[in-house]
């Protein structure tokens, strides 16, 4: 068949050049479909939900008196259902909205099946009761048991949900809570470092259900020891070894390796081992027994023997299992350990690296929430058991015992909850004391929410002044936004996911380990000491866990790789061959970062024209590509066997290319999809970022969090305590790939203003900028803040309530005129600051008991607003929280335009403040009549390098003109994601306008033409929620602190202004003296007392004889009336009673 | 206090019904059994500034 029987065959399309590369950025929405921008999240919650509460539940599956071991409780099963709360003796479903508005916990109940045997029964049959409550989970939004799940767009707006929120976070009592990410050193992992001695260390944090554990080996002076919080002391290495049986010198050094070097580092450990006369595996273990510390002996009852074995059973490395106390796997891993250490000291570029993100594992919503599960799930059994044998005590029982009535809901309900809402995660049982796990989902903006869902808080505390974990990590490339962090002391701790990222969930691990041996890993039983290190083979570790040897790795790793990209096991499972360390690394562990990636072979993609093709007909998901081997994902350690290449086509330029990047085309394994998708969401809305300063990123990405917009669709029917909204919230003009993956291009954060970049008059200094009247008139940087007012109808213990009444009106001037007959303010009214809301009264007696007149006072709930704003009520809901009491909230409307003192931003972390709004008639204009909606001073450029800056405003301009939108992705000009500079200017040229985006302008004022053109054009601005009408205030008189009498301190108490150390400091140095007496002490708090010149202490002025006395010496005498601050007799009073007697001497002044 | 000229009604926040409550009586729409309601708008004539 040639050209000509294809239809679509033209001219154009055969002269048109071969496309070199397929386009595969049509990956990325479809990734972002099946996975979300919050999958990670949801991911582990959904294991947790499906898997490990069942795990958990068969750990602790039986519970058996302690009296009667036929009085016992089996649980068979363990599930979640769906979100639901019992009100007035019935089940009703929740939605996410109705527990937002109404203050309640989206929670499902945890259900059980049980099989339990009565006490005093004749036949011991064990009962069976099926969906047994235990206790309300809270539900993660959109996770498989959110109603949200695999609803349409119609179907969420009806639950009144927005179809752009991710979900993934949680609604308790009201408050939408995030867990967020928690970063964490791998667990089961050797680790080689340095501690603070200079020392190397090599440690395994063990991490099994039953036990965790901390091992370290270190070397201290040439000798190696162990490190267990169970020893007292530091125990020699080689004691260890004996006491694990291994008794030949010979077998220890040939485990380690034959290597004479490792020979003669192990030496003097073996030396002093023989020093102590211990040869034996008794010796060795009657050693340990005395070195084993009190804590431990005091559980066991003070016997000590056997308590050393025990410990290296079950603590030592607890991860190794042990097998009817054969040490030898243990042992085994020590010498690993003990190899890599040397290793370390022979070679100095063998120490891990703990800011490497390979050793690093993310600890996600599931995983924390299953940590306090199981924690609670111990309690209430426990708690119900200890009740059971409490009751089978009592010699007299009406009714037999019944574990049913033991096991309270309230312990596990509780638990969860409370922790969710205050973000402290204290488990006891694992010595976990956190805060901060939690946090409020911040709705300031779209982005701001997006960003606490990718957030990952540190391991460190802030204060620790190193820069290694600060520091960006090449590892971290593709997997954690190399811009998004904040600045100031979590500067680098705090990191982001990236686009792409995703974080594993456990994956079952028997199938896995059975597939190792049978692809001929030969197992560690069967091997010699001398056998483990034969050059030539490779350990074979799964998890941590040394499983055994394999005599060719690579045909090992490629079979298992073979296997994971045709499906037949988990597309997470890692495998990665480290040449240097002779090892191979499965890992099927949760928490792992890892990205897609393209396969290719020999560079040549593996993703065809005609796969994209099928993805654009819809034919084929990303999931389709997982399971074809088109795609695969690498985790950071996997990643290190690969060689990416950023672009195909890179591939096949002229050799002299090639030999420069000394990459040759062949070696290439892999291909990155988009290079944009490092960046994470918030950096991805930057138009063009590769073309900034760095840290201007930086900034941008902490400022877009704070920027108003839309929040989502339901953002009027939502009920936050403080929402700011933008009134005309606009898309940028220039856009990038990645907002319009997000939806930012849906839900705005700004809007396209009209730049002009010069200077004018001089209120533009500092980064301020020149606003036009007429535009804010028009609706520019108009915005709305939304506040929420609760009053409750208060019950109280003695049976009375609060009363909610009618008020006469009639009163000319009162604050009650906005209430309606049933004494609540109605929607639509003008509020002002002091009007009364709710016109409550409380009962005088809320103690005891009263008859049936309840004497009430006045408790109106009143407005608080900035005086002289007008604000409106927009809507009055009213509802029962929790305690059946009734909440009436208000949420009240306040519209604002721009004022001089607001913040606005662009898109660069270009920051300024509204310095003076002047009339269009004086606005400077173009030939065309285009006047710029404001003005920003050109300084702002030099030092801070945002080019992309200058590119954006080019781009708008041309995307104006010809009515298209521009792109600006990052690193986008290659694949075209990006228009080039050179284009935009065709664009420019073709509609009349300079290329270099530079117009002749008019001066408003004058009427002449100015003496230089002007780069003029759209720029995105975000306003920022700092406002001026937030935070100004000033105060003359006011209220004072009662204790010391000076003047209140903050903005909300009205407080005054503080004349602080800095400023006395000045005071002092000009020689202001009354001055200083007068900010000090005359505006503070002057107080007048009378000083004894006797004994110097404070007398006091009978009011009644009216005189003067000291009541130290017992008469009047000697008084002196004087002024003093009242803090300063306070102080006195105060060291009076600390038995310190101050006394005044006075002199003539 | 003088009695109630006339009661105030609500509306309810997912079927719209009209729901009247006296002082003591559950949160609840009598139509639809959902748990939120809302004020209505005031009757009276408000003059907004539109600046």
């Amino acid at each position: 068949m040639g050209a000509e029987d294809d239809p679509s065959a033209s001219l154009k399309t055969l002269a048109a050049p071969v496309k070199s590369a397929v386009d595969k950025f049509q990956l990325l929405p479809a990734f972002l479909k099946v996975r979300g921008l919050v999958k990670q999240h949801i991911d582990s919650f959904n294991y947790f939900i499906n898997h490990d509460i069942k795990k958990i539940m068969k750990a602790n599956d039986r519970l058996v008196c302690r009296y009667d071991p036929d009085l016992c409780l089996r649980y068979t099963n363990i599930y979640v259902e769906e979100p639901s709360v019992d009100m007035d003796f019935s089940v009703e479903k929740l939605t996410p909205h109705l527990c937002r508005l109404s203050d309640r916990t989206y929670a499902a109940p945890i259900k059980v099946d049980i099989e339990y045997t009565k006490g005093n029964q004749a036949n011991k049959k064990p009962e069976i009761k099926r969906g047994l409550v235990i206790g309300r989970l809270p539900i993660m939004l959109r996770s498989c048991r959110c109603v949200l799940s695999g609803k349409d767009e119609a179907e969420l707006a009806k639950l009144g949900e927005c179809p752009l929120d991710p979900g993934g976070y949680f609604i308790v009592k009201g408050t939408e809570k995030v867990i967020l990410i928690q970063e964490q050193l791998s667990k089961n992992r050797i680790i080689i470092d340095t501690d603070s001695k200079g020392r190397v260390t090599a440690s395994v944090t063990s991490s099994t259900h039953e036990t965790k554990s901390k091992t370290v080996f270190f070397i201290d002076k040439d000798k190696i020891y162990l490190q267990l919080n169970q020893f007292i002391k530091p125990i020699p290495i080689m004691v260890i070894m004996r006491a694990m049986g291994m008794e030949s010198d010979q077998e220890i050094v040939q485990m380690v390796g034959r290597d004479p070097r490792y020979g003669t580092l192990l030496l003097p450990s073996l030396q002093e081992c023989a020093s102590e006369r211990i040869y034996t595996q008794q010796q060795a273990l009657e050693y340990l027994d005395g070195k084993v510390g009190s804590a431990n002996s005091a559980r066991s009852g003070n016997r000590k023997e056997g308590l050393a074995r025990a410990i290296l059973l079950d603590v030592f490395l607890a991860n190794v299992p042990v097998n009817q106390g054969n040490f030898r796997p243990k042992c085994i891993y020590a010498s690993v350990m003990l190899r890599r250490m040397m290793d370390a000291i022979l070679n100095a570029d063998t120490f891990d690296d703990k800011d490497y993100v390979g050793n690093k594992r993310l600890e996600l919503s599931g995983q924390l929430i299953s940590l306090l599960f199981e924690d609670l799930f111990k309690s209430m059994n426990s708690f119900a058991l200890e009740l059971l044998n409490r009751a089978y005590e009592h010699a007299s029982r009406s009714s037999p015992l019944d574990f049913v009535h033991y096991i309270k809901q309230d312990y596990i309900t509780n638990g969860l909850e409370k922790s969710i809402a205050t973000g402290n995660w204290d488990v006891k049982r694992f010595k976990m004391h956190r805060k901060g796990v939690s946090q409020v989902l911040s709705r300031l903006s779209f982005i701001g929410a997006l960003g606490s869902m990718t957030r990952i808080s540190p391991q460190f505390e802030k204060t620790r002044k190193v820069s290694g974990p600060r520091a960006l990590q090449p590892s971290q490339w593709g997997m954690l936004c190399p811009c998004d962090t904040p600045e100031g002391e979590a500067c680098g701790l705090t990191k982001n996911l990236a686009l792409m990222t995703h974080v594993t969930t456990d994956e079952e691990e028997g199938p896995l380990i059975s597939l190792c041996h049978s692809l001929g890993v030969q197992d560690l039983a069967l091997l010699s000491a001398e056998e483990l290190h034969a050059p030539g083979s490779f350990l074979v570790i799964f998890n941590g866990l040394i499983l055994g040897k394999h005599r060719q790795p690579q045909r090992f790793a490629n079979a298992m790789r073979k296997l994971r990209r045709s499906g037949k096991i988990g597309e997470f499972v890692s495998i990665f061959v480290n040449e240097k360390q002779h090892c191979v690394y499965v890992a099927s562990d949760g928490g792992r970062v890892c990205r897609p990636l393209v396969i290719a072979d020999k560079g040549i993609s593996r993703i065809k024209e005609h796969h994209m093709k099928e993805l654009r007909d819809g034919v084929r998901s990303f999931d389709d590509f997982l399971r074809d081997g088109l795609v695969e994902y690498l985790d950071v350690n996997e990643e290190n066997n690969a060689l990416i290449a950023l672009y195909e086509y890179e591939n096949d330029k002229d050799d002299s290319e090639k030999e420069k990047d000394d990459v040759k085309r062949s070696s290439i394994t892999h291909i990155e999809i988009e290079p944009f998708t490092i960046l994470g969401v918030c950096a991805g809305l930057i138009p063009y970022p590769h073309h900034n300063q760095s840290p201007r990123n930086t900034y941008q990405c902490a400022m877009g969090k704070q920027a108003m917009g839309n929040i989502g669709y339901n953002q009027l029917s939502r009920a936050d305590t403080l929402l700011y909204l933008l009134v005309y919230p606009q898309r940028p003009l220039l856009t990038t790939k990645t907002i319009e993956l997000v939806g930012y291009d849906k839900l705005g954060g700004g809007q396209n203003a009209t730049v002009a970049v010069m200077s004018y008059s001089g209120y533009d200094i500092e980064d301020a900028i020149v606003m036009n009247k007429s535009s804010l008139d028009r609706g520019f940087g108009r915005c709305i803040a939304m506040k929420k007012y609760t009053v409750v109808k208060e019950t109280y213990s003695n049976g009375t309530s609060d009363a909610i009444v009618r008020s006469n009106k009639e009163k000319v001037g009162s604050n009650m005129q906005i209430l309606d007959d049933d004494g609540i303010a109605a929607p639509g009214e003008i509020v002002r600051n002091h009007d009364v809301l709710v016109n409550k009264f409380t009962p005088r007696n809320t103690r005891d008991r009263v008859s049936r007149d309840i004497d009430y006072k006045e408790a109106p709930s009143k407005y608080k607003g900035p005086e002289g704003e007008t604000t409106v009520i927009d809507r009055v809901i009213l509802s029962s929280d929790t305690n059946d009491k009734l909440s009436i909230k208000f949420i009240v409307r306040h519209t604002r335009r721009p004022e001089v003192g607001d913040k606005f931003s662009s898109r660069h972390g270009q920051k300024g403040v509204c310095g003076t709004i002047v009339q269009q008639e004086d606005f400077p204009f173009s030939e065309r009549g285009i006047c710029p909606d404001l003005i920003m001073n050109p300084h702002g450029f030099p030092s801070r390098m945002t080019i992309g800056k200058m590119i954006e405003l080019l781009g708008g301009k041309a995307g104006v003109s010809c009515g298209r939108f521009h792109y600006g992705s990052a690193f986008g000009e290659p694949s075209g994601h990006a228009d080039k500079v050179e284009d935009i200017s065709y664009t420019l040229v073709k509609h009349g306008f300079s290329y270099s985006g530079k117009d002749f302008i008019y001066s408003g004022i004058t009427g002449y033409p100015l003496q230089a053109y002007i780069f003029m054009g759209p720029i995105y601005y975000q306003k920022l929620k700092h406002m001026v009408l937030d935070k100004m205030h000033a105060r003359a008189k006011g209220p004072r602190v009662m204790l010391t009498r000076q003047p209140t301190e903050g903005r909300s108490r009205d407080g005054g202004l503080r004349l602080g150390e800095m400023e006395r400091d000045c005071l002092i140095a000009y020689g202001a003296s009354m001055m200083i007496f007068e900010r000090l002490m005359l505006s503070s708090d002057p107080y007048q007392v009378q000083v004894c010149r006797q004994c110097g202490l404070l007398g006091y002025y009978n009011h009644k004889l009216k005189a003067a006395f000291c009541s130290m010496c017992k008469n009047g005498d000697n008084i002196s009336t004087m002024k003093l601050p009242y803090a300063c007799k306070l102080l006195f009073q105060e060291l009076q009673s600390m038995n310190v007697v101050p006394r005044l001497k006075l002199t003539e002044a | 206090m003088d009695p109630q000229p006339e009661p105030v009604s609500y509306i309810c926040g997912d079927c719209g019904a009209e729901n009247t409550l006296k002082p003591g009586d559950v949160i609840q729409c009598r139509e639809c059994g959902y748990r939120i309601l809302y004020k209505k708008r005031t009757r009276r004539i408000v003059q907004y500034e539109a600046r």
